[in-house]
Protein backbone atom coordinates (compact mmCIF):
# COMPACT_ATOMS: atom_id res chain seq x y z
CA UNK A 1 0.00 0.00 0.00
CA UNK A 2 1.10 3.56 -0.97
CA UNK A 3 2.20 6.16 2.11
CA UNK A 4 1.40 9.05 -0.06
CA UNK A 5 -0.83 11.55 1.27
CA UNK A 6 -4.60 11.65 0.13
CA UNK A 7 -5.94 15.18 -0.89
CA UNK A 8 -7.72 15.31 1.73
CA UNK A 9 -4.92 14.79 4.04
CA UNK A 10 -2.71 17.14 1.77
CA UNK A 11 -5.93 19.67 2.11
CA UNK A 12 -5.40 19.46 6.00
CA UNK A 13 -1.92 19.98 6.58
CA UNK A 14 -2.26 23.03 3.97
CA UNK A 15 -4.86 24.22 6.33
CA UNK A 16 -2.96 23.35 9.68
CA UNK A 17 -0.19 25.52 7.79
CA UNK A 18 -2.53 28.38 7.78
CA UNK A 19 -3.74 27.87 11.51
CA UNK A 20 0.29 26.99 12.41
CA UNK A 21 -0.46 24.07 14.15
CA UNK A 22 0.49 20.39 13.21
CA UNK A 23 0.88 17.37 14.89
CA UNK A 24 4.44 16.08 15.07
CA UNK A 25 3.27 12.69 12.93
CA UNK A 26 1.43 14.50 10.14
CA UNK A 27 4.26 16.46 9.52
CA UNK A 28 6.52 13.38 9.17
CA UNK A 29 4.65 11.73 6.94
CA UNK A 30 4.07 14.83 4.74
CA UNK A 31 7.76 15.14 4.35
CA UNK A 32 8.78 11.33 4.04
CA UNK A 33 5.83 10.96 1.33
CA UNK A 34 4.58 13.61 -0.14
CA UNK A 35 5.33 15.94 -3.11
CA UNK A 36 6.26 20.00 -2.62
CA UNK A 37 4.11 20.77 -5.63
CA UNK A 38 0.80 19.07 -4.11
CA UNK A 39 0.99 21.48 -1.13
CA UNK A 40 2.12 24.60 -3.11
CA UNK A 41 -0.73 24.50 -5.96
CA UNK A 42 -3.27 23.88 -2.42
CA UNK A 43 -2.05 26.58 -0.80
CA UNK A 44 -2.28 29.14 -3.96
CA UNK A 45 -5.95 27.67 -4.24
CA UNK A 46 -6.64 28.34 -0.03
CA UNK A 47 -5.06 31.54 -0.29
CA UNK A 48 -7.52 32.73 -3.37
CA UNK A 49 -10.10 31.66 -1.77
CA UNK A 50 -9.17 33.27 1.96
CA UNK A 51 -8.48 36.57 -0.31
CA UNK A 52 -12.35 36.23 -1.64
CA UNK A 53 -13.76 34.92 1.71
CA UNK A 54 -12.30 38.26 3.49
CA UNK A 55 -13.83 40.28 0.87
CA UNK A 56 -16.90 38.48 1.25
CA UNK A 57 -16.80 38.97 5.01
CA UNK A 58 -16.65 43.00 4.39
CA UNK A 59 -19.40 43.38 1.90
CA UNK A 60 -20.97 41.48 4.73
CA UNK A 61 -20.28 43.75 7.49
CA UNK A 62 -21.01 46.49 5.26
CA UNK A 63 -24.49 45.46 4.00
CA UNK A 64 -25.10 44.84 7.59
CA UNK A 65 -24.26 48.80 8.32
CA UNK A 66 -26.57 50.55 5.27
CA UNK A 67 -23.30 50.90 3.01
CA UNK B 1 2.86 67.27 29.12
CA UNK B 2 4.55 64.78 30.02
CA UNK B 3 5.92 66.97 33.49
CA UNK B 4 2.17 67.34 33.98
CA UNK B 5 1.68 64.01 34.01
CA UNK B 6 4.31 63.09 36.47
CA UNK B 7 2.76 65.10 38.77
CA UNK B 8 -0.95 63.59 38.50
CA UNK B 9 0.37 60.22 38.98
CA UNK B 10 2.76 61.80 41.69
CA UNK B 11 0.11 63.72 43.04
CA UNK B 12 -2.37 60.71 42.37
CA UNK B 13 -0.06 58.04 44.52
CA UNK B 14 0.70 60.11 47.52
CA UNK B 15 -3.62 60.80 48.32
CA UNK B 16 -4.77 57.29 50.01
CA UNK B 17 -8.73 58.56 49.13
CA UNK B 18 -8.60 58.56 45.37
CA UNK B 19 -12.84 58.86 44.65
CA UNK B 20 -13.67 58.03 41.43
CA UNK B 21 -15.07 61.59 40.75
CA UNK B 22 -11.19 62.58 40.94
CA UNK B 23 -9.78 60.40 38.58
CA UNK B 24 -12.53 61.95 35.70
CA UNK B 25 -9.55 64.54 36.36
CA UNK B 26 -6.24 61.85 35.56
CA UNK B 27 -5.41 63.02 32.04
CA UNK B 28 -3.64 59.73 31.27
CA UNK B 29 -6.66 58.20 29.83
CA UNK B 30 -8.35 58.71 26.13
CA UNK B 31 -10.94 61.76 26.54
CA UNK B 32 -14.57 60.69 26.22
CA UNK B 33 -14.65 63.89 23.70
CA UNK B 34 -17.41 66.13 23.17
CA UNK B 35 -18.91 64.09 20.05
CA UNK B 36 -21.12 60.40 19.79
CA UNK B 37 -18.32 59.11 17.90
CA UNK B 38 -15.17 60.44 20.11
CA UNK B 39 -17.79 58.81 22.56
CA UNK B 40 -18.23 55.55 20.99
CA UNK B 41 -14.59 55.17 20.64
CA UNK B 42 -13.77 56.20 24.10
CA UNK B 43 -16.31 53.49 24.95
CA UNK B 44 -14.61 50.89 22.92
CA UNK B 45 -11.00 51.71 24.05
CA UNK B 46 -12.87 51.33 27.45
CA UNK B 47 -14.11 47.64 26.39
CA UNK B 48 -10.61 46.65 24.90
CA UNK B 49 -8.69 47.87 28.18
CA UNK B 50 -11.12 45.66 30.31
CA UNK B 51 -10.63 42.74 28.06
CA UNK B 52 -6.83 43.42 28.18
CA UNK B 53 -7.25 43.79 31.50
CA UNK B 54 -8.94 40.19 32.11
CA UNK B 55 -6.34 38.17 29.87
CA UNK B 56 -3.43 39.51 32.22
CA UNK B 57 -5.42 38.25 35.19
CA UNK B 58 -5.63 34.68 33.65
CA UNK B 59 -2.37 34.43 32.72
CA UNK B 60 -0.27 36.14 34.97
CA UNK B 61 -2.94 34.33 37.94
CA UNK B 62 -2.18 30.70 36.36
CA UNK B 63 1.62 31.34 36.07
CA UNK B 64 1.72 32.95 39.55
CA UNK B 65 0.10 29.90 41.04
CA UNK B 66 1.71 27.34 39.35
CA UNK B 67 4.97 28.70 39.87
CA UNK B 68 4.06 28.82 43.82
CA UNK B 69 2.69 25.37 43.72
CA UNK B 70 4.83 23.35 41.87
CA UNK B 71 8.08 25.19 43.65
CA UNK B 72 11.13 22.85 44.01
CA UNK B 73 11.13 23.36 47.68
CA UNK B 74 7.85 21.12 47.49
CA UNK B 75 9.57 18.28 45.83
CA UNK B 76 8.15 19.64 42.44
CA UNK B 77 9.94 17.59 39.21
CA UNK B 78 9.80 19.33 36.23
CA UNK B 79 7.32 16.88 33.79
CA UNK B 80 9.59 16.68 30.24
CA UNK B 81 7.27 16.31 26.77
CA UNK B 82 7.99 17.84 23.66
CA UNK B 83 4.68 18.60 21.88
CA UNK B 84 0.74 18.42 22.58
CA UNK B 85 -1.30 19.00 19.76
CA UNK B 86 -4.24 19.77 21.41
CA UNK B 87 -3.12 22.59 23.56
CA UNK B 88 -1.52 24.30 21.07
CA UNK B 89 -4.91 24.30 19.53
CA UNK B 90 -6.66 25.37 22.42
CA UNK B 91 -4.46 28.29 22.42
CA UNK B 92 -4.49 29.24 19.23
CA UNK B 93 -8.10 29.31 19.19
CA UNK B 94 -9.17 31.26 22.68
CA UNK B 95 -7.53 34.34 20.89
CA UNK B 96 -9.14 34.26 17.85
CA UNK B 97 -12.26 34.20 19.19
CA UNK B 98 -11.33 37.33 21.11
CA UNK B 99 -10.08 39.06 18.33
CA UNK B 100 -13.14 38.86 16.74
CA UNK B 101 -15.29 39.55 19.96
CA UNK B 102 -13.01 43.14 19.83
CA UNK B 103 -13.60 43.12 15.96
CA UNK B 104 -16.92 43.65 16.11
CA UNK B 105 -17.74 46.79 17.75
CA UNK B 106 -14.61 48.13 16.37
CA UNK B 107 -16.16 47.34 12.60
CA UNK B 108 -19.08 49.26 14.08
CA UNK B 109 -17.25 52.13 15.03
CA UNK B 110 -15.05 52.63 12.21
CA UNK B 111 -18.37 52.34 9.69
CA UNK B 112 -19.78 54.68 11.59
CA UNK B 113 -15.95 57.28 11.55
CA UNK B 114 -15.62 56.61 7.44
CA UNK B 115 -19.80 57.66 6.79
CA UNK B 116 -18.94 61.57 5.55
CA UNK B 117 -22.32 61.47 3.92
CA UNK B 118 -24.87 64.34 4.29
CA UNK B 119 -22.77 66.95 5.52
CA UNK B 120 -24.25 70.32 6.51
CA UNK B 121 -20.74 72.40 5.90
CA UNK B 122 -17.65 71.44 4.37
CA UNK B 123 -14.27 72.78 5.47
CA UNK B 124 -11.25 72.10 3.62
CA UNK B 125 -7.98 71.93 5.98
CA UNK B 126 -4.42 72.41 4.00
CA UNK B 127 -1.14 71.57 6.16
CA UNK B 128 1.31 74.14 5.32
CA UNK B 129 5.27 74.56 6.98
CA UNK B 130 4.18 75.51 9.91
CA UNK B 131 0.54 76.67 9.70
CA UNK B 132 -2.78 75.54 9.16
CA UNK B 133 -5.30 77.05 6.56
CA UNK B 134 -9.14 76.54 6.50
CA UNK B 135 -11.66 77.11 4.31
CA UNK B 136 -15.06 77.41 4.45
CA UNK B 137 -16.16 75.83 0.47
CA UNK B 138 -19.44 77.02 0.85
CA UNK B 139 -19.06 80.67 2.39
CA UNK B 140 -16.12 81.86 0.36
CA UNK B 141 -14.09 82.71 3.51
CA UNK B 142 -10.36 81.38 4.11
CA UNK B 143 -7.48 82.20 6.74
CA UNK B 144 -4.49 81.00 8.18
CA UNK B 145 -4.02 79.61 11.37
CA UNK B 146 -0.37 80.41 13.29
CA UNK B 147 0.74 79.66 16.45
CA UNK B 148 -0.33 82.99 18.71
CA UNK B 149 1.97 81.92 21.56
CA UNK B 150 4.92 84.56 22.61
CA UNK B 151 8.42 84.24 21.11
CA UNK B 152 10.17 84.52 24.74
CA UNK B 153 7.87 82.18 26.22
CA UNK B 154 9.00 79.68 23.79
CA UNK B 155 12.80 80.73 24.83
CA UNK B 156 12.26 80.36 28.14
CA UNK B 157 12.36 84.14 28.74
CA UNK B 158 8.98 84.50 30.25
CA UNK B 159 6.42 81.79 32.33
CA UNK B 160 4.96 79.92 29.57
CA UNK B 161 1.45 80.26 29.80
CA UNK B 162 -1.77 77.66 30.66
CA UNK B 163 -2.27 76.95 26.33
CA UNK B 164 1.78 76.94 25.30
CA UNK B 165 1.82 75.95 21.97
CA UNK B 166 -1.98 75.06 21.76
CA UNK B 167 -2.75 78.77 20.98
CA UNK B 168 -3.25 80.29 17.66
CA UNK B 169 -4.09 83.64 16.03
CA UNK B 170 -7.51 82.52 14.35
CA UNK B 171 -9.72 80.07 15.81
CA UNK B 172 -11.71 77.41 13.64
CA UNK B 173 -14.71 78.22 14.81
CA UNK B 174 -17.61 76.03 13.80
CA UNK B 175 -21.03 75.27 14.47
CA UNK B 176 -22.53 72.63 16.68
CA UNK B 177 -25.26 70.03 16.06
CA UNK B 178 -24.12 70.05 12.53
CA UNK B 179 -22.67 67.73 10.40
CA UNK B 180 -19.44 69.00 9.26
CA UNK B 181 -17.39 67.11 7.25
CA UNK B 182 -13.42 67.90 6.30
CA UNK B 183 -11.78 67.85 3.38
CA UNK B 184 -8.38 67.16 4.22
CA UNK B 185 -4.74 67.97 2.16
CA UNK B 186 -1.41 69.86 2.31
CA UNK B 187 0.61 72.42 0.26
CA UNK B 188 3.79 70.58 0.82
CA UNK B 189 4.72 67.47 3.11
CA UNK B 190 2.60 65.20 5.29
CA UNK B 191 0.43 66.95 8.00
CA UNK B 192 -1.98 65.06 10.22
CA UNK B 193 -4.66 67.15 11.62
CA UNK B 194 -6.08 65.71 15.13
CA UNK B 195 -7.93 67.18 17.68
CA UNK B 196 -8.65 64.65 20.71
CA UNK B 197 -11.99 65.92 21.82
CA UNK B 198 -13.42 65.22 18.26
CA UNK B 199 -12.01 62.13 17.98
CA UNK B 200 -10.50 62.84 14.08
CA UNK B 201 -6.90 62.05 13.29
CA UNK B 202 -6.41 62.36 9.83
CA UNK B 203 -3.06 62.79 7.36
CA UNK B 204 -3.11 65.76 5.34
CA UNK B 205 -0.93 64.46 2.11
CA UNK B 206 0.01 66.54 -1.04
CA UNK B 207 -2.02 65.61 -3.97
CA UNK B 208 -4.84 63.95 -1.57
CA UNK B 209 -8.35 64.73 -0.20
CA UNK B 210 -8.87 62.74 3.06
CA UNK B 211 -12.23 63.22 4.55
CA UNK B 212 -13.02 63.33 8.14
CA UNK B 213 -16.35 64.65 9.90
CA UNK B 214 -17.70 65.75 12.83
CA UNK B 215 -21.13 66.96 14.76
CA UNK B 216 -19.84 68.49 18.07
CA UNK B 217 -22.35 68.35 20.69
CA UNK B 218 -21.03 71.08 23.15
CA UNK B 219 -19.82 74.58 22.71
CA UNK B 220 -16.46 74.99 23.54
CA UNK B 221 -12.54 75.27 23.08
CA UNK B 222 -10.86 72.10 21.60
CA UNK B 223 -7.42 71.88 21.14
CA UNK B 224 -5.46 69.71 18.73
CA UNK B 225 -2.40 69.57 17.30
CA UNK B 226 -0.27 68.09 13.75
CA UNK B 227 0.43 64.64 14.14
CA UNK B 228 2.46 63.92 11.79
CA UNK B 229 6.51 64.95 12.06
CA UNK B 230 6.61 67.62 9.36
CA UNK B 231 9.85 69.29 9.31
CA UNK B 232 11.67 71.79 12.21
CA UNK B 233 8.29 73.35 13.24
CA UNK B 234 5.91 70.25 13.63
CA UNK B 235 5.48 70.74 17.40
CA UNK B 236 4.73 74.65 16.70
CA UNK B 237 1.23 74.40 14.44
CA UNK B 238 -1.87 73.44 16.89
CA UNK B 239 -5.50 73.44 15.93
CA UNK B 240 -7.93 75.62 17.86
CA UNK B 241 -11.69 75.11 17.43
CA UNK B 242 -14.17 77.16 19.02
CA UNK B 243 -17.25 75.52 19.11
CA UNK B 244 -20.24 77.90 18.90
CA UNK B 245 -24.10 77.65 18.54
CA UNK B 246 -25.36 77.92 14.81
CA UNK B 247 -26.61 81.70 15.26
CA UNK B 248 -23.43 82.60 16.87
CA UNK B 249 -21.74 81.05 13.73
CA UNK B 250 -23.94 82.87 11.26
CA UNK B 251 -22.76 86.02 12.58
CA UNK B 252 -19.60 85.06 13.10
CA UNK B 253 -19.72 84.36 9.03
CA UNK B 254 -20.83 87.72 8.51
CA UNK B 255 -18.40 89.81 10.74
CA UNK B 256 -15.45 87.67 9.11
CA UNK B 257 -16.81 89.26 6.08
CA UNK B 258 -17.43 92.63 7.09
CA UNK B 259 -13.62 92.37 8.23
CA UNK B 260 -12.66 90.92 4.89
CA UNK B 261 -13.50 94.20 2.85
CA UNK B 262 -12.31 96.36 5.13
CA UNK B 263 -9.36 94.76 5.03
CA UNK B 264 -9.82 95.48 1.17
CA UNK B 265 -10.39 98.64 1.53
CA UNK B 266 -7.49 100.00 3.81
CA UNK B 267 -5.46 99.08 1.24
CA UNK B 268 -6.29 101.61 -0.92
CA UNK B 269 -5.62 104.64 1.27
CA UNK B 270 -1.92 105.53 1.79
CA UNK B 271 -0.05 104.30 4.09
CA UNK B 272 3.07 106.36 6.29
CA UNK B 273 6.53 104.13 6.79
CA UNK B 274 5.83 104.46 10.11
CA UNK B 275 2.25 102.60 10.24
CA UNK B 276 4.00 100.05 7.56
CA UNK B 277 7.15 99.16 9.96
CA UNK B 278 4.77 98.78 12.71
CA UNK B 279 2.78 96.17 11.53
CA UNK B 280 5.38 94.88 9.19
CA UNK B 281 7.29 93.91 12.54
CA UNK B 282 3.95 91.97 13.76
CA UNK B 283 3.75 90.09 10.22
CA UNK B 284 7.17 89.26 10.33
CA UNK B 285 6.79 87.84 13.65
CA UNK B 286 3.67 86.01 12.86
CA UNK B 287 4.88 84.60 9.25
CA UNK B 288 8.73 85.04 8.58
CA UNK B 289 10.66 84.62 11.94
CA UNK B 290 10.14 80.85 12.35
CA UNK B 291 13.03 80.70 9.67
CA UNK B 292 14.37 83.71 9.02
CA UNK B 293 14.53 84.11 13.15
CA UNK B 294 12.74 87.67 14.58
CA UNK B 295 16.52 89.27 14.87
CA UNK B 296 16.35 88.46 10.48
CA UNK B 297 19.62 86.91 10.83
CA UNK B 298 18.47 83.48 9.20
CA UNK B 299 19.86 79.74 10.15
CA UNK B 300 22.87 79.50 7.92
CA UNK B 301 22.65 76.62 5.41
CA UNK B 302 19.12 76.29 5.60
CA UNK B 303 17.49 79.79 5.83
CA UNK B 304 18.89 82.86 4.40
CA UNK B 305 19.41 85.70 6.68
CA UNK B 306 17.52 89.04 5.32
CA UNK B 307 19.47 91.39 7.22
CA UNK B 308 21.80 93.01 4.87
CA UNK B 309 20.71 90.40 1.50
CA UNK B 310 21.17 90.94 -1.99
CA UNK B 311 17.07 90.23 -2.07
CA UNK B 312 16.32 92.78 0.99
CA UNK B 313 18.33 95.44 -0.77
CA UNK B 314 18.35 95.14 -3.74
CA UNK B 315 15.71 95.44 -6.46
CA UNK B 316 11.95 96.12 -5.08
CA UNK B 317 10.27 94.10 -7.71
CA UNK B 318 12.54 91.10 -7.26
CA UNK B 319 11.63 91.39 -3.52
CA UNK B 320 7.87 91.14 -3.67
CA UNK B 321 8.09 88.57 -6.09
CA UNK B 322 9.73 86.08 -3.95
CA UNK B 323 7.67 87.05 -1.40
CA UNK B 324 4.55 86.86 -3.23
CA UNK B 325 5.35 83.41 -4.70
CA UNK B 326 8.02 81.93 -3.07
CA UNK B 327 11.14 79.86 -4.51
CA UNK B 328 10.78 76.90 -5.92
CA UNK B 329 13.23 73.76 -4.58
CA UNK B 330 13.89 76.11 -1.81
CA UNK B 331 11.14 76.41 1.77
CA UNK B 332 10.26 79.87 0.61
CA UNK B 333 6.72 79.33 0.70
CA UNK B 334 4.19 81.77 -1.79
CA UNK B 335 2.51 84.11 0.56
CA UNK B 336 0.18 85.48 -1.77
CA UNK B 337 -2.69 83.77 -0.20
CA UNK B 338 -1.44 83.44 3.08
CA UNK B 339 -1.61 87.36 3.84
CA UNK B 340 -3.52 90.58 2.63
CA UNK B 341 -1.79 93.42 0.54
CA UNK B 342 -1.63 95.34 3.04
CA UNK B 343 0.39 92.75 5.51
CA UNK B 344 2.44 91.78 2.33
CA UNK B 345 3.26 95.63 1.79
CA UNK B 346 3.66 96.07 5.23
CA UNK B 347 6.43 92.95 5.82
CA UNK B 348 8.37 93.90 2.88
CA UNK B 349 8.59 97.42 3.64
CA UNK B 350 9.58 96.24 6.92
CA UNK B 351 12.35 93.98 5.78
CA UNK B 352 13.56 96.22 4.06
CA UNK B 353 14.28 98.54 6.92
CA UNK B 354 14.64 96.77 9.95
CA UNK B 355 17.57 95.26 11.65
CA UNK B 356 20.17 98.04 9.79
CA UNK B 357 18.45 97.40 6.23
CA UNK B 358 17.78 101.18 5.95
CA UNK B 359 16.33 101.83 2.13
CA UNK B 360 13.91 104.73 3.88
CA UNK B 361 11.19 103.45 1.25
CA UNK B 362 7.60 101.88 1.20
CA UNK B 363 6.15 99.16 -0.84
CA UNK B 364 2.58 100.89 -0.74
CA UNK B 365 -0.63 98.28 -0.11
CA UNK B 366 -1.82 99.69 -3.20
CA UNK B 367 0.55 98.48 -5.09
CA UNK B 368 0.48 95.17 -3.98
CA UNK B 369 -3.40 95.05 -4.21
CA UNK B 370 -2.62 95.75 -7.87
CA UNK B 371 -0.01 92.21 -8.23
CA UNK B 372 -3.01 90.10 -6.37
CA UNK B 373 -6.20 90.83 -8.41
CA UNK B 374 -5.21 88.77 -11.26
CA UNK B 375 -5.83 85.82 -9.44
CA UNK B 376 -6.94 85.96 -6.03
CA UNK B 377 -8.38 82.96 -6.38
CA UNK B 378 -7.62 78.92 -5.22
CA UNK B 379 -4.24 78.13 -6.10
CA UNK B 380 -4.10 74.58 -6.10
CA UNK B 381 -7.65 72.92 -7.12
Amino acid sequence: MSDKPTLWQTLLSVLSGFFGVQSERNRERDFRNGRPLYYILTGLLMAGLFVVGVILLVRWALSLAGV
Amino acid sequence: MGWKIIKTIGSGLGLTVYTATASAAWEVNLTPGVTDVSRSVFDLHMTIFWICVAIALVVFGVMFWSIFHHRKSRGAKAHHFHENTMVEVIWTIIPIIILVAMAVPATATLVQMYDTSEAELDVQITGYQWKWRYDYLDHELNFFSNLSTPRDQISNEADKQEHYLLEVDRHLVLPVETKIRFLLTSNDVIHSWWVPALAVKKDAIPGFINEAWTVINEPGIYRGQCAELCGKDHGFMPVVIEAVSKDDFNQWLADARVAEQAEAAAAERVWTLDELMQQGEQVYLRACAACHLPNGAGVPGAFPALKGSAVALGDVAAHIDIVLNGKSGTAMQAFRDQLSATELAAVITYERNAWGNSLGEAVSPAQIARLLTPSTGEAEQ
